[in-house]
Protein backbone atom coordinates (compact mmCIF):
# COMPACT_ATOMS: atom_id res chain seq x y z
CA UNK A 1 0.00 0.00 0.00
CA UNK A 2 1.38 3.40 -1.10
CA UNK A 3 1.04 6.52 1.35
CA UNK A 4 -2.30 7.90 -0.12
CA UNK A 5 -3.84 4.43 -0.02
CA UNK A 6 -2.69 4.33 3.39
CA UNK A 7 -3.87 7.56 4.47
CA UNK A 8 -7.31 7.35 2.73
CA UNK A 9 -7.48 4.01 4.67
CA UNK A 10 -7.10 5.61 7.83
CA UNK A 11 -9.51 7.99 7.23
CA UNK A 12 -12.51 5.43 6.30
CA UNK A 13 -11.62 3.08 9.70
CA UNK A 14 -11.68 6.26 11.72
CA UNK A 15 -15.00 7.70 10.09
CA UNK A 16 -16.34 4.36 9.75
CA UNK A 17 -17.09 4.77 6.43
CA UNK A 18 -16.45 2.91 3.13
CA UNK A 19 -13.19 3.77 1.21
CA UNK A 20 -14.62 4.78 -1.41
CA UNK A 21 -16.35 7.86 0.09
CA UNK A 22 -12.73 9.37 0.60
CA UNK A 23 -11.01 12.10 -1.53
CA UNK A 24 -8.51 14.73 -1.16
CA UNK A 25 -12.05 16.92 -0.84
CA UNK A 26 -13.08 15.76 2.17
CA UNK A 27 -13.30 18.25 5.00
CA UNK A 28 -14.01 18.29 8.78
CA UNK A 29 -16.51 20.75 8.27
CA UNK A 30 -19.28 19.16 5.72
CA UNK A 31 -18.61 15.55 6.51
CA UNK A 32 -20.88 15.20 9.97
CA UNK A 33 -19.40 11.35 10.77
CA UNK A 34 -15.78 13.72 11.16
CA UNK A 35 -16.50 15.48 14.42
CA UNK A 36 -14.48 15.76 17.53
CA UNK A 37 -14.19 11.89 18.64
CA UNK A 38 -13.67 10.64 14.96
CA UNK A 39 -10.75 13.36 14.44
CA UNK A 40 -9.02 11.85 17.71
CA UNK A 41 -9.65 8.39 16.43
CA UNK A 42 -7.99 9.38 13.05
CA UNK A 43 -5.56 10.97 14.88
CA UNK A 44 -4.55 8.12 16.77
CA UNK A 45 -4.85 5.96 13.66
CA UNK A 46 -2.65 8.06 11.32
CA UNK A 47 0.20 7.94 13.65
CA UNK A 48 -0.08 4.45 14.30
CA UNK A 49 0.04 4.02 10.56
CA UNK A 50 3.14 6.31 9.61
CA UNK A 51 4.93 5.65 13.07
CA UNK A 52 4.85 9.74 13.62
CA UNK A 53 3.52 12.18 16.15
CA UNK A 54 1.62 15.16 15.34
CA UNK A 55 2.10 18.31 16.95
CA UNK A 56 -1.01 19.58 18.67
CA UNK A 57 -1.45 22.36 15.90
CA UNK A 58 -1.02 20.41 12.62
CA UNK A 59 -4.08 17.77 14.88
CA UNK A 60 -5.70 21.26 14.97
CA UNK A 61 -5.26 22.24 11.54
CA UNK A 62 -5.75 18.86 9.87
CA UNK A 63 -9.25 19.63 8.77
CA UNK A 64 -9.42 18.04 4.78
CA UNK A 65 -7.57 14.72 3.09
CA UNK A 66 -5.76 17.23 1.08
CA UNK A 67 -4.54 19.09 4.71
CA UNK A 68 -3.47 15.85 6.26
CA UNK A 69 -1.30 14.83 3.05
CA UNK A 70 0.39 18.52 3.34
CA UNK A 71 1.10 18.16 6.87
CA UNK A 72 2.22 14.36 6.47
CA UNK A 73 4.62 15.59 4.01
CA UNK A 74 6.15 17.77 7.04
CA UNK A 75 6.57 14.71 8.69
CA UNK A 76 8.92 13.08 5.28
CA UNK A 77 6.03 11.57 4.39
CA UNK A 78 5.90 11.70 0.24
CA UNK A 79 2.29 11.19 -1.78
CA UNK B 1 -6.43 37.93 34.90
CA UNK B 2 -5.42 36.04 31.90
CA UNK B 3 -5.62 31.78 31.66
CA UNK B 4 -3.40 29.53 28.95
CA UNK B 5 -3.22 26.18 28.15
CA UNK B 6 -4.33 23.80 25.33
CA UNK B 7 -3.18 25.67 23.08
CA UNK B 8 -5.61 28.96 23.65
CA UNK B 9 -5.38 31.92 25.96
CA UNK B 10 -7.91 33.52 28.12
CA UNK B 11 -7.81 36.99 28.81
CA UNK B 12 -9.82 38.92 30.85
CA UNK B 13 -12.32 41.50 28.61
CA UNK B 14 -11.00 45.21 28.59
CA UNK B 15 -12.85 47.61 27.53
CA UNK B 16 -10.87 47.89 24.18
CA UNK B 17 -12.52 44.37 23.63
CA UNK B 18 -16.52 45.33 23.88
CA UNK B 19 -17.13 46.41 20.56
CA UNK B 20 -15.33 43.56 19.06
CA UNK B 21 -17.57 41.26 21.46
CA UNK B 22 -21.15 43.57 20.45
CA UNK B 23 -20.52 42.88 17.20
CA UNK B 24 -19.70 38.80 17.52
CA UNK B 25 -22.80 38.40 19.68
CA UNK B 26 -24.93 39.80 17.18
CA UNK B 27 -24.07 37.97 14.56
CA UNK B 28 -26.75 35.43 13.76
CA UNK B 29 -24.01 32.72 13.12
CA UNK B 30 -23.43 33.54 17.21
CA UNK B 31 -27.02 34.44 18.74
CA UNK B 32 -29.03 32.08 17.19
CA UNK B 33 -28.28 29.12 19.86
CA UNK B 34 -28.23 31.99 22.72
CA UNK B 35 -30.85 32.11 25.35
CA UNK B 36 -31.46 36.05 24.65
CA UNK B 37 -31.24 36.84 20.86
CA UNK B 38 -32.31 40.60 21.00
CA UNK B 39 -29.40 42.51 19.33
CA UNK B 40 -27.12 44.27 22.10
CA UNK B 41 -27.15 48.05 21.37
CA UNK B 42 -23.73 50.37 21.82
CA UNK B 43 -25.03 51.76 24.85
CA UNK B 44 -26.64 47.99 26.49
CA UNK B 45 -22.89 47.27 25.81
CA UNK B 46 -21.43 50.35 27.82
CA UNK B 47 -23.73 49.08 30.91
CA UNK B 48 -23.03 45.72 30.54
CA UNK B 49 -19.10 46.12 30.90
CA UNK B 50 -19.93 48.67 33.70
CA UNK B 51 -21.46 46.22 35.44
CA UNK B 52 -19.46 43.01 34.80
CA UNK B 53 -16.33 44.84 36.23
CA UNK B 54 -18.15 45.46 39.76
CA UNK B 55 -19.46 41.93 39.69
CA UNK B 56 -17.76 39.17 41.30
CA UNK B 57 -20.03 36.85 40.71
CA UNK B 58 -19.15 36.41 37.08
CA UNK B 59 -15.90 36.80 34.70
CA UNK B 60 -15.37 37.44 31.41
CA UNK B 61 -12.34 36.15 28.88
CA UNK B 62 -11.70 36.87 25.38
CA UNK B 63 -10.39 33.74 23.49
CA UNK B 64 -7.21 34.14 21.54
CA UNK B 65 -5.41 31.38 19.19
CA UNK B 66 -2.00 31.70 17.80
CA UNK B 67 -2.45 35.79 19.49
CA UNK B 68 -5.72 36.08 17.56
CA UNK B 69 -8.96 36.41 19.05
CA UNK B 70 -11.41 33.81 17.93
CA UNK B 71 -14.59 34.21 20.25
CA UNK B 72 -15.70 34.66 23.91
CA UNK B 73 -15.54 32.86 27.16
CA UNK B 74 -17.07 33.18 30.66
CA UNK B 75 -17.85 31.83 34.11
CA UNK B 76 -20.93 32.94 36.35
CA UNK B 77 -21.64 31.73 40.17
CA UNK B 78 -24.88 29.92 40.52
CA UNK B 79 -26.58 30.98 43.65
CA UNK B 80 -27.43 34.20 45.18
CA UNK B 81 -25.26 36.47 46.30
CA UNK B 82 -22.01 33.94 45.82
CA UNK B 83 -18.91 34.69 43.66
CA UNK B 84 -16.97 32.37 41.64
CA UNK B 85 -14.83 31.92 44.97
CA UNK B 86 -18.14 30.50 47.17
CA UNK B 87 -20.14 29.13 44.90
CA UNK B 88 -20.77 25.29 44.54
CA UNK B 89 -21.93 25.45 41.38
CA UNK B 90 -20.55 27.52 38.05
CA UNK B 91 -21.90 28.08 34.91
CA UNK B 92 -19.44 28.16 32.24
CA UNK B 93 -19.82 30.45 28.85
CA UNK B 94 -18.78 30.11 25.37
CA UNK B 95 -18.93 31.28 21.68
CA UNK B 96 -16.12 30.60 18.70
CA UNK B 97 -16.50 33.93 17.02
CA UNK B 98 -13.84 32.62 14.11
CA UNK B 99 -15.62 30.25 11.80
CA UNK B 100 -12.69 28.69 11.03
CA UNK B 101 -12.70 27.20 14.58
CA UNK B 102 -15.94 26.37 15.63
CA UNK B 103 -16.06 23.14 14.86
CA UNK B 104 -12.77 22.25 14.97
CA UNK B 105 -10.94 20.26 17.93
CA UNK B 106 -9.74 23.63 19.04
CA UNK B 107 -12.87 24.63 19.89
CA UNK B 108 -12.96 22.56 23.20
CA UNK B 109 -9.61 23.93 24.43
CA UNK B 110 -10.98 27.21 25.96
CA UNK B 111 -13.68 24.93 27.91
CA UNK B 112 -11.12 22.57 29.45
CA UNK B 113 -9.20 25.62 30.47
CA UNK B 114 -12.05 26.95 32.09
CA UNK B 115 -12.95 23.39 33.18
CA UNK B 116 -9.51 22.86 34.89
CA UNK B 117 -9.71 26.84 36.55
CA UNK B 118 -12.94 26.16 38.48
CA UNK B 119 -12.09 22.21 39.34
CA UNK B 120 -8.72 23.24 40.32
CA UNK B 121 -7.86 26.52 41.47
CA UNK B 122 -11.65 27.89 42.44
CA UNK B 123 -12.85 24.31 43.80
CA UNK B 124 -15.69 24.10 42.37
CA UNK B 125 -17.93 21.39 43.19
CA UNK B 126 -19.71 20.70 39.65
CA UNK B 127 -20.24 23.25 36.72
CA UNK B 128 -23.80 23.61 35.40
CA UNK B 129 -25.38 24.46 32.16
CA UNK B 130 -28.67 25.09 30.56
CA UNK B 131 -28.98 24.17 26.27
CA UNK B 132 -31.86 24.28 24.56
CA UNK B 133 -33.13 20.81 23.27
CA UNK B 134 -32.75 21.47 19.74
CA UNK B 135 -29.40 23.02 20.16
CA UNK B 136 -27.92 19.12 19.29
CA UNK B 137 -24.41 20.73 18.72
CA UNK B 138 -23.92 22.11 22.19
CA UNK B 139 -25.30 19.14 23.90
CA UNK B 140 -22.86 16.59 21.69
CA UNK B 141 -20.08 19.15 22.86
CA UNK B 142 -21.23 18.81 26.41
CA UNK B 143 -21.43 15.50 26.49
CA UNK B 144 -18.05 14.82 25.54
CA UNK B 145 -16.66 16.60 27.75
CA UNK B 146 -18.44 14.29 30.30
CA UNK B 147 -21.74 16.48 31.33
CA UNK B 148 -24.89 14.50 32.43
CA UNK B 149 -28.71 15.62 31.58
CA UNK B 150 -29.92 16.52 34.86
CA UNK B 151 -33.64 17.80 33.57
CA UNK B 152 -35.25 17.19 29.92
CA UNK B 153 -37.32 20.04 28.76
CA UNK B 154 -36.79 22.57 26.07
CA UNK B 155 -34.32 23.68 28.08
CA UNK B 156 -32.02 21.39 29.13
CA UNK B 157 -30.15 21.63 32.47
CA UNK B 158 -26.68 19.32 32.60
CA UNK B 159 -24.01 19.13 34.86
CA UNK B 160 -20.61 18.13 35.51
CA UNK B 161 -18.49 16.62 38.08
CA UNK B 162 -14.47 16.98 38.08
CA UNK B 163 -14.21 12.97 38.04
CA UNK B 164 -17.06 12.65 35.09
CA UNK B 165 -14.71 15.54 33.27
CA UNK B 166 -11.55 14.29 33.48
CA UNK B 167 -12.99 10.32 32.51
CA UNK B 168 -14.69 11.91 29.40
CA UNK B 169 -11.55 14.22 28.65
CA UNK B 170 -8.19 12.40 29.12
CA UNK B 171 -7.16 11.92 25.20
CA UNK B 172 -8.95 15.23 24.26
CA UNK B 173 -6.58 17.46 27.24
CA UNK B 174 -3.70 15.14 26.04
CA UNK B 175 -4.10 16.12 22.13
CA UNK B 176 -4.45 19.36 22.96
CA UNK B 177 -1.59 19.80 25.26
CA UNK B 178 1.48 17.95 23.50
Amino acid sequence: MNSAETLYQAFASSLDVDLSEINDDLAYNSFPKWDSTAHMILVAEIEAQFDIMLDTDDIIDMSSVAKAKEILSKYEVSF
Amino acid sequence: MKLKGYQVELRQVSEIDIEMLRKWRNDPEVSQFMLDRKPISREQQSAWYKKIQRDPGQIHFVISYRDQPIGAANLKARGLGKTLDTANAIEPGLYIADKRYRNNILAFAPTLLLNDYCFNTLGTARLLAVVKASNVAALNYNQKLGYKVENEGDLLEISLTHNNYLSATKQLRSLLSR
